[in-house]
This record gives structure tokens, sequence and C-alpha cells, in this order.
């Protein structure tokens, strides 16, 4: 069976799973959810009103009829309208998106790159206090709970120490005629720091731990005793060859840890005040906005199942052992 | 024949005989006390808990149900399916008018779905609350309006549990004279109009926990929307600081008769696009509202049958039954809209956000709205009242929550907060120098509606009773951290040309509540329960 089978197979299983997670949406936040009219109107709107709303969101039609016209409108793409907004929410959620990847992809990034090179470092240093001591800090960052980090950073480094801005991704108001005007200046970056510091602070123990768990076992193979006999350095042994064949689970973790990212650290962008997904999704559930809550929640679920795949056909370029073939 | 009619009456006297020596010294009923979940608001379901609590003491069985929101409203409002419910009417700003509140005691509301649903009928207040709904003259209309509260104390149909405090902050260092209104506390109309800078910015932010739905005068259903939107937007009267409608738009309110208002167009008014305000605008604005049917002003002008241009600056608006109101809530919350913008408009309500028109005439006009961040307006130095105003622009921080707001004041990025402080944050804010608290009591209410429909609330004696055991002060001692006030009427205190501080208070009296339930001839049992008179 070659590679493309291989990927169609990926596919259909995916559009499956997405189904899957389309139904479970649907169902879960309209049995989990309080009636959207009472987070419509404000306490004490007349019955009258209420039915109007009710009406006219068509949530006065049965449940599986209205389960039907959501799956044929996000086949054909539509997301439908926000509630709250009353808008449509394809114009809703882009730049947010946007804006939550651009504190996203670097965080991810630098934890991803800082942590299995910590990784290699711990393993190399095994024993010594700086193993000690980076394990510790990296599980220490890696419990605390962001809300709590990103706060204790806001009162230090934003309201104490004034050097660093506490909510917003710019000072405002400010003028972009595009989104790259709006994220290429020094104050973006400004803005930028403290929340992505938070994130990669808690993305990086998990790398790094992952990173040196498999080097150990890495370390004691005969591959890497023949390095040692050749004459090959430390260093070189450590980064070259033990490190590359450690690689596999953190790109992994990395893949769906970058899925995940697409929902933003939600906590981090309320208490940052970041315009981002995260902060739709949690306002959507808060409104009861079922259609906002939906297209945000699939499109987190398809990016993750996108990271994946990404991850599976990403193994084979680097461990060429790894071979396509469907389940036998 | 006749035997069989003996046997039916022998029955029947049984029958009767037995449901009578029931009635006799009966047991009061188990009372079913609803309240909200704890995670959808601690503080009435707290207070549900503590009220069963007083009430046991005197023997009456009360159990107390916490239940979902939504389940609440049908149960309370369309089924009228309860004892006893602590629901909240929010204070929303056309409410100022007492027409609201007070028909909430009104005998021909008290259908399934209306906002009676205790079902407290008393003719006398349906009188006047009819004769008060037509008076044109205020101080006329007060006296009414006074009388009804009396009755309403008298009778205790609802219990008006407290009335929370709003806490806004400023900074008091970068701007002076904010004006503090009733139930809006700092972010009210008149704010940004008044406050004078005390440095070289002039520019007055204000940082907001949420957003508008969006800025749709044809669409916006939340406070979030409409307190912005009559900044950019005038209406033809606005509610002063303390209430009182002054003509704003409008030059002059002339009440023809009972069925018909005229009023004077303020001459040499424009739009923010430089086009005059016309007569022709204000008769479109109504005549599109109504033709468009939106529903949350539905209240606003639903008593309008017509409306008319006479000459060049009169308009006369034709009501189909006589409506008090009209003056102080129709003519207050309906913006003007430019004709030549929305005469084009087939279906306001399904333009996006980058179709809605923001063109107004009011004393700001709009400059940019970036969603999730950022709004700013801009002083209309064309507008009459733009002398006034001794700012060029209003700016609105938008924050993720309440603790982004607080944080913004303390570092100074905003000037004043627009919503609520949370109650933690209250003691931090007073410590800081360059911060000023203000505690502003709402004129919505939390209340204890009783259905009089049912035993035991159909009686007054019991009602009166468990008044005198509701302890709001611990209530809003422990639950509020001191911040409210403790009910009495329908129309709160704050409101103060209306509130009538005269009538009946039922203060914190268990003996007393003893008092009158022995007086009235109840008795307990052996296990402490009350029983109803012999």
């Amino acid at each position: 069976m070659g590679s493309k089978g291989y990927i169609f197979g990926r596919l259909v299983q995916i559009l499956i799973t997405l189904w899957i997670i389309l139904t479970m949406l649907f169902f879960f936040f309209r049995l989990g959810l309080p009636d959207p009219t009472v987070a419509l109107v404000s306490e004490g709107l007349s019955p009258d009103d209420r039915q109007i709303i009710i009406e006219r969101f068509g949530l006065d039609q049965p449940l599986f009829t209205q389960y039907f016209i959501y799956l044929r409108n996000v086949f054909v793409g539509e997301f439908g309208t926000s509630f709250h907004y009353k808008a449509p929410i394809s114009g809703l959620i882009g730049e947010k998106l946007l804006n939550t990847l651009v504190l996203m992809i670097p965080a991810v990034l630098i934890a991803y790159i800082i942590g299995p090179l910590l990784g290699v470092l711990l393993t190399w240093k095994r024993g010594t206090k700086l193993e000690m001591g980076g394990i510790t800090v990296g599980l220490f960052f890696r419990s605390a709970p962001m809300f709590w980090t990103g706060m204790l950073f806001v009162m230090f480094f934003g309201i104490y120490l004034n050097w660093f801005p506490t909510s917003g991704m710019r000072t405002l108001p400010y003028e972009a005629a595009n989104f790259f005007q709006k994220i290429f200046t020094l104050d973006f970056l400004h803005h930028l720091i403290m929340p992505m510091m938070v994130i990669v602070l808690y993305y990086t123990a998990l790398p790094m731990l992952i990173m040196r768990n498999t080097m150990l076992e890495t370390m004691g193979e005969d591959f890497i005793e023949f390095c040692r006999a050749r004459g090959v350095s430390m260093r070189k042994v450590m980064y070259k060859h033990a490190a590359r064949n450690a690689l596999l689970p953190v790109v992994t973790q990395a893949a769906v840890t970058a899925g995940l990212a697409v929902g933003g650290q939600v906590v981090v962008e309320v208490v940052f005040s970041w315009p981002g997904l995260g902060m739709e999704m949690l306002n959507a559930v808060r409104t009861s906005d079922y259609p906002l809550a939906q297209a945000t929640f699939l499109l987190l679920a398809s990016m993750v199942l996108a990271m994946n795949l990404f991850a599976d056909i990403l193994y084979s370029k680097l461990d060429p052992r790894v071979v396509y073939k469907r389940n036998v | 024949m006749r035997k069989k009619t003996t046997i039916r009456v022998i029955l029947l006297s049984l029958v009767l005989l037995f449901f009578t020596s029931l009635s006799l010294a009966s047991l009061v009923p188990e009372i079913e006390l609803i309240t909200t979940t704890e995670a959808y608001d601690p503080i009435r379901y707290e207070a549900a808990f503590m009220i069963a609590e007083e009430w046991r003491t005197l023997g009456f069985r009360v159990n107390v149900r916490p239940m979902e929101f939504s389940t609440i409203l049908a149960k309370f409002y369309d089924e009228q399916d309860f004892d006893a419910t602590i629901l909240g009417w929010s204070g929303r700003v056309e409410r100022l008018d007492p027409q609201h509140f007070l028909g909430t005691l009104h005998g021909e509301q008290t259908d399934p779905g209306a906002n009676n649903p205790g079902g407290y009928v008393n003719p006398i207040y349906d009188a006047l609350f009819e004769a008060q709904s037509k008076e044109f003259d205020v101080n006329r209309r007060r006296v009414l309006v006074h009388e009804m509260q009396a009755i309403a104390a008298r009778d205790m149909p609802v219990n008006v549990l407290f009335y929370r405090d709003e806490v806004n902050a400023y900074n008091n260092t970068t701007f002076a004279n904010y004006v503090i209104m009733a139930g809006e506390a700092l972010y009210n109309e008149w704010t940004p109009l008044n406050v004078v800078p005390l440095t070289d910015n002039k520019v007055l932010t204000i940082g907001t926990p949420q957003e508008p739905d969006n800025i749709n005068p044809l669409s916006s259903t939340s406070v979030w929307g409409w307190k912005f939107m009559r900044m950019t937007y005038d209406k033809l009267v606005r509610l002063s600081e303390n209430v009182e409608p002054i003509p704003w738009a409008a030059e002059e309110i002339i009440p023809v008769d009972d069925l018909t208002v005229d009023i004077i167009l303020r001459s040499g008014m424009t739009f923010h696009d430089g086009m005059p305000v016309t007569v022709q605008d204000v008769k479109f604005t109504f005549d599109y509202y109504i033709e468009k049917d939106f529903a949350y002003f539905r209240p606003f002008y639903r008593m309008i049958e017509r409306t008319d241009i006479i000459g060049n600056s009169r308009v006369r608006f034709t009501l189909k039954e006589p409506y008090a109101p009209f003056v102080t809530v129709t003519l207050t919350q309906i913006p003007i809209l430019p004709k030549h913008i929305w005469e084009n408009i087939e279906n306001p309500a399904d333009l996006t956000p980058a179709q809605v028109p923001t063109v107004g005439s009011g004393p700001f006009m709009f400059d940019r709205y970036d969603r999730g961040e950022y709004k700013r307006i801009l002083t209309f130095k064309d507008h009459f009242a733009a002398d006034q105003i001794n700012i060029d622009a209003v700016e609105y921080i938008i924050y993720a929550d309440a603790e982004g707001v607080f944080t913004g004041l303390l570092t100074g990025e905003i000037d004043m907060t627009a919503w609520r402080l949370e109650p933690g944050q209250v003691p931090l804010a007073e410590r800081e120098s360059h911060i000023t608290v203000v505690s502003v009591p709402d004129f919505g209410y939390y209340h204890l509606t009783m259905n009089l429909r049912r035993e035991p609330f159909d009686n007054a004696v019991v009602r009166k009773a468990l008044s005198h055991l509701i302890d709001k002060d611990t209530i809003i001692n422990v639950l509020l951290q001191g911040r409210g006030e403790p009910g009495s009427s329908v129309v709160a205190p704050i409101n103060a040309f209306w509130h009538n501080p005269d009538i009946v208070k039922y203060e914190y009296n268990p003996e007393l509540a003893r008092q009158l339930l022995e007086n009235a001839g109840f008795t307990w049992d052996a296990q402490g329960r009350i029983m109803y008179p012999e």
C-alpha cells in the first residue's frame, strides 16, 4: 500500500471524526448551555418578545430539523448567523483566528525549540544540580495554572515595574491597513512579550521532559556507544545522534499542541484581554451563542485533526523506519 | 325517588363534614421557595436559604428549590406554577418611569406570560394605575403614583428584597466633574457632556468588560449597544441626571389632549454628514421603527397610532390610548435616524457590521469600532450642546473581564469604569489615592413574589408576618458586603421623584411576626408546625 492510499484512508477517517464532532457539538451545546433567549435578552423582557426572538433564530423548530439544517449549512461552508452579534460568523472569527495565531505560533515555536534543547542539556548534565533545578522549574510552570502565572506577570511586570502593557495587542488606537501592518511593529512586540512568555513557560516543560526521558533510553543504545568509540565529541553525540532519534515523541506532542493552540489559551487571552479566538469562544458560551460556539469549537477540532495527520506524515521524514500501511 | 334523594343529601353532608373537619385547624401547607442556582447567582441562592431558615422558626415548612434560570422564567411567568419565587427586574433606563414597575402589580397583567405572575388584584390600585397612565401632568401623576405604592405596601403581594449598589470608579487626576446618575452610576449620557479635563489630555477613556452586540439601531438588544449609540444619536427628549425629562432635539413638548402630543423640533440641527435634521426625519424614524417592527422597541412605540407633520417644525403624535409615559419613555428612547440614509434599507436587521450606517445627529459622532478592542466617538462641533463639551473625544477600551478593566484603572490606561467593580476590587480601589470610588443604588430590584392564588399566600396576615421575618440588613451586609439598600417599594428610593418614602416598611421583627399570626388565630401543633385558625 503506497502512501497515497494511506493518506486517502486517513482523510476518510478524519471526515467521519468531524461528523461525530459536529453532532456532539450540536447536541452538547443545546443540552449544556442555558436557553439562548435568556442570554440574549436582559432579565425581564416580556415573554411575547422572547417568543419573537425564538422564532427569528429558528429555535422553535424541532431539534432534528435544526440539526439537519446545521449539517447542510456546514457542508456548504456556511456557519450561519451569530445569535449575539447578529452577523455572519465567517466574518466574525477570521481576524480573531489570526490574532490568536500570532500569539500562539511564536509561543509554541519557542517552547518546542527551547524545550528539546533543554531536554538534551538535562540528559547531558544528568545527576547535577542543574538537572534537578531544570526539572523543578519546568514542572513548576507546567503545574501552575496559566491564569495565575499571568496575573502575577500583570501585577509584577505590568503594574509594579510598568515594563509591559497589561492588555490588548497594540496601544489603542492604532491604524493598520491590514493584518501585517498591525503586527509588524515594535508596539505589537511589546504587547506580545508578556502573554507569550506565560505560554512559553507553560509549554516548555513538556517537550523538555519528553526529550529527556527518550534521550535517556537512546543513550543506552549500541549506536551511541559506537559513536563514542569512534571518538565523536559528546556535544555532537548528544545533539546530532541521540537527539535526532529521541525527537519522534516530541514531534507528536508538538503537532497536538499546535492544533490545540488554535483555540488559544483561553485563560491567557482573558487575563491579557487578547482579542483572539479563545476569548470569542468564551463569549459564545457565555451568551449561549450556539452557532458561534459550534464554529469556534469545530475550527479547533479540525486543526487538531489536521495537525495529527501532519505529524504522521512528518514521521516518515524523521524516521525512515516508519512505513505507511493500513491496519492489517 | 325520595329515598335516593335522601341518600344523596346524607352522602353530600358526610362529604362536606369530612372536608370541614379537615379544614378545622389544618396545617399551613408547605411552601416551595424557588430561587436561582448557586452558579447563576450566589446571592439569590444564599438569600433564599437565609429567608427559609427564618420562616421555619415560626413553624412554616419551607422547601428551597434552586432551578435553572430559564426554568424559573417558564415556571414563574408562563405557567405561574410556584408558591414563592426570588427573581429580579433589571433597571433598564426606561423603567425610571414608574409605569413598568407599577404595572407588575396591575390586576390586568395577571394572565400567564404577563408581568404580574403573583396574581395581585386590587380594584383601587388598578383604578389608580389607569388614572396615572393617562395623566400628562407629572405632579398630579406623582400623587397617584405615591398612593399606589402605599396601597401595595399595605397589601404586601411582593416583597422587594433589596436594590444593589452599582460601584464604579474613576481616576481623579485626569478628569473632574463626573456625573453620577440614578441606576447608571458613572456611565451615563451626561458624563461625556460634563467632564472637565485636568490635564492636556482631552480624550475621556472608558474601560468596559463587554462590547455591544452590534451598533445597528434596528438590531441591537443590549445595554452596551444602546449606551454607546445614545451618544451618537439624538433623542427628542433626554432624562436629566435627576431623571426629569428635558426637551433635547425637541424644543418644546405640547400635550394637546389625552391622545395627542405635539413636539416642536429644534431648528438648525444637522446630521454628522451635514444634512439638516428635519421633521421629515422625525416622522420617518417613528414610521420606520413601527413598519420594521423592532421587537426590542415595541414597548416604546406600540401606543402610537400615527405621526403627522404640521408645518415646518411641528410633529404631531396621535396615540391609540392615553399614555402618560409617552414623553418620559417613548421620546427619550427612540433615536432620530437620518431619512436619506435609512429609507433605502429594506431589511435593516440583516445588515452586516460593515454595512450598518453610523450617521446620527448626536453630540458625538461615530469614529471607529474595532470589535473586541476599541471604540471611539468624536465631539460633533456643530451640535447645539457642543459649546458645553470640554473634551474632544470619548474612547472605549474593551477588556476581557472586570479584572482587565480594574488593571486599566490602576495603571492609568482608562479614566473611568463602565460597569460595576467586583466586590473584592472595591477595597483595593479605595486604597489608591488616584482613584475615587462611587456607589449608587440601582433602581432595578430583587424581589420575592408570592403566589396569591395559593395557600398560604392568599392570606394577607401570612404575607405580612413572613415579611417581618426577612432580615434584609443581614442579607445585604453578608451577601452584598454592604453594597445595597434594603427594599421597600417597586419604585426605588433612588428614583426620588416617583418614590414614596412614607409607605409601611416591614422591619425584621420575629416577635411582631409571631404576634400578628397569634392575633389572627394561628396556632402551632405539638411538633411546632403552624396551623390555620380553627
